[in-house]
């Protein structure tokens, strides 16, 4: 009882204001306040309420259709068997699969290319040039996202498609894992380019001059001393860009060809992610094909965490070998 | 040192320059394309009209006086001129690259004028003018000139006739002067909402805040908000936003309001980290002196701090611009798809960027008007970046 009334004495004494000078001071304290703690609410209302939308399917009944079956979602192999509105048999198995697998490869292609152009810049290229490289980083990563998919569209398209057919086989229309991979590996160069370039320029000069003292080339240098000392700054680069492919939606949409099943492995089978399954049939309003694209961000909010802290585990693993 | 070793040199250096060239050639083929396709239809008549074409009928009474203006001399050889109508017709193509039949000149004693409205017969501002389309002539006693016989057939059709039944023409289409309107709304709205309440937390994060365990959570959980992409946001528009306007605004559905909420909500992570990088630039002396001139916590806040962290504040707003001009993700779900004319910030519409997706998934696609609007995006978040690029490199000689 003490305590609460000390309590209350306390707050009346914060409350006591001499004059209107202190009163402002007290309400402008407040409105920041308030301010500060609705930035950091966002994300719990992300979370609650798609997690509130995108739970409906499983346990309510959908108007009469039945829950969705939680383990057939996230196993199928065929995106909803049956028609629209009648069909409760939604699954994105084979999507999620797609969807890591199209991220990985993007990764892949543009890893290399980024961390090479990364040393460039900071090690290799003479003040000017590597100014004008950064510049050109910087406008790639300025570039919306439409106008790479419009890219993508446009350009990569046709040109898979025309690989594809010198290859003889019959792409539709260039739609495929190919065309999703190039576009993603392009919207992620520029993300891996400048991180790169923060951790390579980080790397003391001690050990630099000390791997030329010993008689190696600059070339051994840059590859063998300074690209394993930044490593874990380039790891870094690569959970941002893997981050990056597996959320990014417009680009991906318009040149992935929204395969209904799979999963799809060959360069020229069309794919579908999770970003693309959720801008898909957007006419729907109501009901369970309205709900199932909560669904679907909450598997792709899950899977790009899985993937971030599988990777944050592998980085520290990488980062603890002494390099020196 | 052994050759081998050079030539492993020389490969691995020479892999090096061709992975750096990779970056520019990309940005060069991004910009060349997009310019090759939309430069096409780049003019002013593009930003001021209308996406829908407006559709007329046109009737016209018993013609008592013919038009006798003879050719004029401005026309271009292909132009087709009819001296009887007073009238010139070229062969174009739209926006969307399908032939069409435009007026390019009438006589000002065309009998065309006496035409009235069919669809509204109190319409006294009727009348077909220079850049209308027709798409064709229908008559009583034979078969109608459609636009796709072209010109010179429609010109022929009507000089053989002294009456028709009626004219269908409409204005030229495919504008883009909604989507642009709806652009610089959902610029502004988002800015009146993001910036106060941006600004502000990064004020309290970085001078009131005490250094304990809440602050760190509240901050690393805006942080968070950084690494969700932005279709995500989207879902949480449509999920919270939208149901939130359509309840206490006159709104039905998606609107330009619940769009500039989303917007706000991926823009606050990205202001209060530029503000609070200002702010911390700024040395305590300041604080300092001006406490101890007797002023307080929010008076120090508001005349000292605040003003010299104006030049981040102003990066905030330039980096905030950029990206709601460049996000589509998010918008496709909270403002939604529809290309509208007329636009109220109740109302559903477009911005630019979902403009493009629109342009991009209809069947067929339109990629020249797509790459247009494109240049007009990369245009402005260029010159954005070099703004922030001028400001942040004075600012740092100051500082």
């Amino acid at each position: 009882m003490n305590k609460t009334k000390k309590w209350i004495q306390e707050i009346k004494n914060k409350l006591h204001f001499n004059s209107k000078k202190e009163i402002v001071d007290f309400l402008v304290r407040l409105i920041f306040m308030i301010s500060t703690i609705v930035s950091g609410s966002f994300i719990i209302i992300i979370i609650i309420f798609i997690a509130r939308e995108g739970i409906k399917p499983f346990v309510t009944d959908n108007d009469g259709l039945g829950a969705v079956n939680l383990f057939r979602f996230l196993t199928g192999r065929v995106w909803l068997t049956g028609t629209t509105f009648q069909s409760t048999l939604y699954s994105v198995g084979f999507i999620i699969i797609n969807t890591i697998y199209v991220a990985i490869l993007s990764l892949l292609i543009s890893m290399p290319i980024g961390v090479l152009t990364a040393l460039f810049i900071a090690k290799i290229a003479p003040t000017k040039l590597s100014s004008i490289m950064r510049t050109v980083i910087e406008l790639l990563a300025a570039i919306p996202s439409i106008v790479y998919g419009l890219f993508g569209a446009g350009v990569i398209l046709p040109f898979v498609y025309n690989f594809a057919k010198t290859l003889g086989i019959q792409s539709p229309g260039g739609n495929s894992v190919l065309a999703t991979v190039i576009v993603l590996s392009l919207m992620i160069l520029p993300t891996i380019t400048a991180l790169s370039e923060v951790a390579i320029r980080s790397v003391g000069k001690d050990i630099e001059h000390g791997s030329l003292a010993l008689g190696a080339t600059k070339t051994q240098t840059h590859f063998k001393v300074i690209l394993t000392s930044a490593k874990s700054g380039i790891f870094s680069a690569a959970i941002l860009g893997i981050g990056r492919a597996l959320g990014e939606a417009t680009a991906v949409s318009l040149v992935a060809g929204n395969a209904q099943n799979g999963p799809s492995f060959g360069i020229f089978q069309t794919t579908s992610t999770l970003t693309s399954t959720m801008l898909q049939g957007l006419k729907e309003t109501i009901g369970l094909d309205y709900d199932i694209r909560f669904s679907v961000g909450i598997v792709l909010m899950i899977v790009i965490l899985i993937t971030n802290t599988l990777l944050n585990y592998v980085k520290r693993k990488v980062g603890n070998v002494n390099v020196k | 040192m052994s050759n081998k070793r050079k030539r492993f040199d020389k490969l691995l250096q020479t892999v090096t320059y061709i992975s750096a060239s990779i970056g520019v050639l990309i940005l060069s083929l991004i910009v060349v394309f997009v310019i090759r396709n939309g430069v096409g239809l780049i003019n002013l008549d593009l930003i001021t009209n209308d996406y829908h074409a407006q559709f007329y009928n046109g009737g016209i009474d018993e013609i008592v006086t013919f038009s006798n203006t003879p050719r004029p001399n401005e026309l271009d050889s292909g132009d087709i001129y009819s001296e009887k109508w007073g009238i010139a017709l070229r062969d174009g193509l739209d926006r969307e690259g399908k032939p069409i039949i435009e007026v390019v000149f009438i006589a000002e004693d065309s009998p065309l004028y006496t035409m009235y409205d069919k669809n509204n017969l109190e319409n006294t501002e009727f009348k077909i003018e220079v850049e209308n389309i027709i798409s064709s002539v229908k008559f009583d006693n034979k078969p109608s000139a459609l636009s796709i016989y072209g010109a010179e057939y429609m010109i022929n059709e009507l000089d053989a006739e002294n009456q028709f039944r009626e004219i269908v023409f409409s204005s030229l289409g495919g504008g883009i002067r909604g989507s642009l309107i709806t652009t610089l709304y959902t610029i502004g709205l988002t800015l009146i909402i993001a910036l106060p309440i941006g600004i502000f937390s990064a004020i309290y994060l970085n001078e009131f805040a005490k250094k304990n365990r809440l602050t760190r959570v509240i901050r690393s959980m805006i942080e968070m908000l950084t690494g969700v992409p932005s279709i995500i946001f989207g879902l949480m528009g449509l999920a919270v936003f939208v149901p939130l306007t359509t309840r206490y605004t006159p709104a039905t559905s998606a609107n330009l309001i619940s769009g500039s909420l989303t917007l706000a909500v991926i823009l606050l992570p990205i202001i209060i980290r530029s503000t609070e990088e200002s702010l911390k630039v700024i040395p305590d002396d300041f604080r300092f002196a001006s406490l101890a001139l007797g002023a307080n916590n929010s008076q120090t806040t508001f005349k000292v701090v605040l003003p010299s962290a104006l030049p981040g504040i102003l990066t905030a707003t330039l980096l905030a611009i950029g990206r709601v001009i460049g996000e589509s993700a998010a918008l496709i779900f909270a403002i939604g798809t529809t290309i509208k004319d007329d636009i109220s910030i109740f109302g559903k519409s477009t911005t630019l960027a979902v403009h493009i997706w629109s342009l991009l998934t209809d069947e067929p696609a339109n990629i020249e008007l797509a790459s247009t609007i494109s240049i007009i995006i990369l245009f402005i978040v260029l010159i954005l970046n070099i703004s922030v690029k001028l400001l942040s490199k004075k600012y740092l000689k100051r500082a």
